[in-house]
């Protein structure tokens, strides 16, 4: 629940989204949902060339399951707050 | 259960806990691996990351060579903040604490 | 586990029982018998991790302390602490 929210807060901001297919979109999150499938605007296809079936893409769905890593934009994301909602998120757990 | 002190290792997770804001090395699916400051993990062992260089590892099968065995290229790449999906992650390595 | 463990045995003794209790009780029992013992965690790719293990959980991911990464019977890498996801065990 606790990357779920995260992503929330990234909401509108430019992501890179790379895919266990080495594919790589960038683009601005719309939104997100529990499963972290992502839906992308205005995205861009870093290596065209290799991809031009994408050339005429301008916004997609993402399932969740084939993200490998999401580029995050490092001004928008607070590491002190991460920590310390993971470590109560990771309290929660012990106690469940 | 009983009140157990907050250092230690009870459990797996404890030992990520103990690693946040601290430089992690992580092995990952398909012969990748990332070192990089940890600021977040769930239970699906998704991470957020910063300031990771990640190393791909590459063999270039060479003639006559064993199967498996042939030159092995590392390609880095740095990246400033990184969220890592858990179900590629094979291994995490806190910094030495000895 | 809190007693020190005994000498070893003579050299012409029978060998040693085997870990205490495999041939019954569950494989959790088992389990939390081999907690703080060297023990091979191999996984579905081959890589074997052989370290001291210091817990696991119910999703057997397990944590290693002293850990030395085998891969064709080669140590590729060490770890002080590992901690091994636990879908990818074997």
């Amino acid at each position: 629940m606790l990357i779920f929210s995260v992503f929330k807060t990234l909401t509108d901001q430019e992501v890179t989204v790379e895919l266990k297919n080495d594919l790589c979109i960038k683009g601005t999150l719309k939104s997100v949902d529990q499963f972290l499938n992502i839906r992308l605007d205005a995205i861009q296809v870093l290596d065209e060339a290799r991809h031009p079936h994408m050339m005429a893409v301008k916004n997609c769905f993402i399932r969740g399951s084939v993200v490998r890593y999401v580029q995050l934009p490092t001004s928008a994301v607070d590491t002190q707050l991460l920590e310390d909602a993971t470590r109560r998120e990771a309290m929660n757990q012990n106690k469940r | 259960m009983a009140d157990v002190p907050s250092q230690g290792v009870q459990e797996p997770f404890d030992l990520i806990r103990l690693s946040l804001s601290e430089r992690v090395f992580v092995k990952l699916r398909g012969d990748r691996q990332l070192t990089g400051v940890l600021h977040a993990y769930d239970g699906h062992m998704n991470l957020i990351m910063s300031d990771v260089e990640e190393t791909i590892m590459i063999v270039e099968p060479v003639e006559g060579a064993p199967e498996g065995e042939g030159i092995v290229r590392a390609v880095k790449r740095n990246l400033d903040m990184l969220f890592v999906r858990g179900d590629g992650v094979i291994l995490v390595s806190p910094p030495s604490r000895t | 586990m809190d007693s020190p463990s005994p000498p070893p045995p003579p050299e012409d003794s029978p060998p040693p029982p085997p870990l205490p209790s495999t041939s019954s009780g569950s494989p959790t029992d088992f389990l939390k018998a081999v907690v703080g013992k060297r023990v091979v965690v191999r996984l579905v790719s081959g890589v074997d991790y052989r370290g001291l293990l210091s817990c696991l959980d119910g999703y057997m991911n397990i944590a290693l302390e002293q850990t030395e990464e085998h891969v064709n019977g080669r140590i590729t890498n060490r770890y002080g602490d590992a901690f091994i996801r636990g879908n990818n065990g074997s």
